[in-house]
């Protein structure tokens, strides 16, 4: 056995009784399953149950255990031992990756075997297809899991504390389940063409699978001491706005969906990565030795996406047309909004930049969701209580009364005095 | 064997090491010592590449731990002072799990495993679960899961906190054995006494800066430059006078009864004194070589720190 990782995790999975206990309980849940209703055609009732049974054994128990893989390490002092070993990125992320769930797979394997043998019997079209389909998800599942507890692990130990991540495994349950229905499923229209519904969930789940292991690898390879230049989260920002548009009528739907994607992707990261004020020295050293290759590999992720907010904004308003009411009934999801979108969010990272910077800036995260409600929603709801529109317009320059161009240097004036504040910040707060 | 240069290393609003510049030599054992907050901690991560420092340079048997972490944790075995261990496995387990993924050939496992057990007197205990085990057993493992793959630089931070004085005792013996085998050591504790039985050196930090890295002689050693206990059975009160004149002698403190002295000479020289004096009619009751103990040496670095800063 080559993975060590790989290897511990199977000894702790597995064991006799285990290894017994989980045919035969399966074994006994397809008879009564088969059993249940005579009348009925039990290669259809068998199908679906197998698929049930694999969604709760691979999906949902799957992910429980995926996130343990790295919950169970920080929380038992045993992750300093990990990263001290010799196993590469990848050994370490494929053991944990397909070892923490080697029991979960075990058992999906099983009711596989039982999805296809119905699925063909009961004449199902794309059993194939939808086999592959429901493996690929439990890949995608996990492997986020694995990356998104890393990944937050390094800035908030209260999320591995409360234990993890998982509750996310069960919203992307629910988004995945409906493709797995077994009623009538109509081919999915994208970029113009028709692709059958069972090929499309394939296509959708192998990306996103490969996407998310690719995302687990990196993470490791980061709290391994292996420096990663940050292309990769721009790069899925750009993948993702493709697959989105994808769905979307309009000419210049790309440009407008990226940049919803990029912003979307950087709060996520703002809010989630360390911005402390010794990661920004560091930077500012490296910087000044010029460094480049160090200033990336130290480089937070969210400032990529920042950038590419305003390379999608520009290109959203370069190609526009005028308004396009069809497809974005709110004003600020307008073409000519697009700049004004790109400047708020600079805004808002300077906000956070500033509140991390503080001498105790360990609440930053909630002090600047705080003020962001507070100038996004209260101070624009008093300004129109009181009929003052021109401060409301002030605060929120997203309004049809006024030219969409005036809302551009309104939030460019936001955006310097969230600036002006960070750098006074920088300032008065330097270390010793 | 390790070569630290300008290391620096901030937390949040607070300075944890600051222009650290030290080098460990090869095949000895280092107490790192200092009060709580020295930096201790953040050393020995800094060196084992767990953590990244703000600035300077971390060299390892001549690799780069902030360039080639992964390289250097392969001739490395590192205890931390909250160490864990995978409580659901058997010794034998946790023992050839550390081993491969240390990179040890798998032919080459067993036969690691059977040694790091005898060793550490854990061969009796190797089907047991870890999690049933004593806190002084469970060091013991954590202390074989770091040596199994035989590193050159062995970093244990506190390995001797909650143990029995019997388990210190074998402990002492073990790091003594490994420092023979030619493994290099840096040891960190707050008991210093315990240090003193191994130590070749001592290496001491207060609020993140060194305050000294130095060799600790051996009471035996015949150099030319040591500290020597004079006590009378009768009280004489030309003693310190005496002892001034000397030549040979650097008096350090004095009475009518005793004596302690930085003596520059060699054996044959410290046989003339101890004549002269018998011969001056001083009843000599001992002349000793005294060695300074890991407590006095650190106090007299932290006092000649506080001095300087004065």
């Amino acid at each position: 056995m080559s993975n060590p990782e790989f290897k511990r995790n199977l000894w702790l999975s597995f064991s006799t009784h285990r290894l017994a206990a989980m045919p035969a309980l399966l074994g006994l849940t397809f008879l009564a399953a088969a059993l249940a209703d005579p009348q009925d055609n039990v290669a259809e009732r068998l199908y679906g149950a197998a698929i049930m049974l694999f969604i709760f054994i691979v999906w949902l128990w799957g992910a429980r255990n995926a996130n343990a893989a790295i919950v169970d390490e920080l929380r038992d002092k045993t992750w300093d031992q990990q990263r001290m070993s010799a196993l590469s990125p990848w050994t370490m992320t494929w053991g944990k990756l397909f070892g923490a769930t080697s029991f979960n797979w075990y058992g999906g394997a099983m009711c596989l075997v039982v999805v296809a043998t119905a699925g063909f019997a009961a004449g199902k079209p794309d059993v194939l297809a939808n086999a592959i389909s429901l493996c690929a998800v439990g890949v995608m599942l996990h492997a986020a899991l694995i990356a998104l507890n890393l990944h937050t692990s390094q800035f908030e130990s209260r999320v591995i504390q409360r234990g993890g991540m998982g509750w996310l495994a069960i919203i992307l349950v629910f988004m995945f389940m409906p493709a797995f229905s077994l009623g009538d499923q109509k081919p999915v229209h994208w970029w113009g063409m028709e692709i059958s519904h069972a090929l499309f969930w394939l296509d959708t789940a192998l990306l996103f699978a490969a996407c998310a292991t690719f995302a687990a690898w990196r993470v490791v390879c980061n709290a391994l001491q292996v420096r990663t230049r940050p292309w990769a989260w721009p790069a899925f920002a750009c993948l993702l706005a493709v697959y989105l548009a994808g769905f979307a009528r309009g000419d210049n739907s790309l440009w407008l969906i990226g940049l919803f994607v990029s912003v979307a992707m950087t709060y996520a990261a703002l809010f989630t990565e360390p911005n402390t004020l010794l990661r920004w020295r560091k930077l500012r050293l490296l910087q000044q030795r010029g460094d480049s290759r160090g200033w990336l590999e130290h480089l937070p992720v969210w400032p990529t996406t920042l950038a590419l907010s305003f390379a999608f904004a520009l290109l959203a308003m370069l190609t526009s047309s005028g308004p396009q009411n069809e497809f974005s009934p709110v004003n600020m999801l307008q073409p000519q909004y697009a700049f004004t979108i790109a400047l708020m969010l600079l805004r808002d990272a300077c906000i956070l930049l500033f509140f991390s910077f503080a001498p105790n800036g360990k609440r930053a995260v909630g002090a600047t969701m705080l003020y962001l409600l507070v100038l996004n929603m209260l101070l624009p709801f008093l300004a129109e209580v009181a009929g003052l529109s021109t401060v409301r317009f002030f605060f929120l320059p997203f309004e049809a009364t006024y030219e969409s161009w005036s809302s551009v240097p309104v939030m460019a004036v936001h955006a310097a005095i969230a600036l002006g504040l960070v750098r006074w910040r920088l300032r008065n707060n330097e270390q010793p | 064997m390790i070569e630290i240069g300008g290391l620096t290393f901030d937390y949040p609003g607070h300075r944890a090491l600051n222009d650290v510049t030290l080098t460990v030599a090869s095949g000895s054992v280092t107490a790192l010592v200092g009060p709580n907050g020295a930096g201790k901690t953040t050393l020995m991560r800094c060196i084992a590449g767990l953590e990244t420092p703000l600035e300077g340079r971390i060299v390892v048997d001549g690799m780069d731990v902030i360039e080639q972490p992964r390289e250097v944790h392969r001739i490395m075995g590192y205890l931390s002072d909250f160490f864990g261990l995978y409580q659901d496995l058997s010794v034998a387990r946790c023992l050839e799990y550390a081993a491969a993924a240390q990179g040890l050939p798998d032919d080459d496992i067993p036969d690691a495993i059977a040694r790091t057990a005898e060793r550490l007197d854990l061969t009796d205990k190797l089907h047991q679960l870890s999690g049933n085990l004593s806190r002084g057993q469970r060091q013991r493992v954590a202390i074989g899961q770091a040596i199994i793959h035989q590193p050159k630089v062995l970093l244990l931070d506190e390995p001797a906190s909650g143990l029995d004085p019997e388990a210190r005792a074998s402990l002492a013996a073990l790091f003594r054995q490994l420092q023979a085998d030619g493994m290099t050591l840096l040891v960190s504790s707050h008991i210093l006494a315990e240090l003193d039985e191994y130590s070749t050196h001592m290496l001491a930090l207060r609020d993140g800066r060194m305050l000294e890295n130095r060799t600790l002689k051996s009471p035996h050693a015949a150099d030319e430059h040591r500290m020597l206990h004079l006590a009378l059975a009768q009280p004489d009160a030309r003693l310190p006078e005496w002892l001034k004149a000397h030549a040979q002698v650097v008096l350090k403190e004095a009475d009518a009864c005793h004596a302690e002295f930085d003596f520059r000479g060699d054996l044959h020289a410290q046989a003339a004194l101890l004549k002269a004096l018998v011969h001056e009619g001083y009843t000599v009751s001992s002349l000793a070589a005294h060695k300074e103990n890991l407590q006095q040496s650190y106090l007299r670095s932290v006092a000649a720190h506080l001095e300087g800063k004065q």
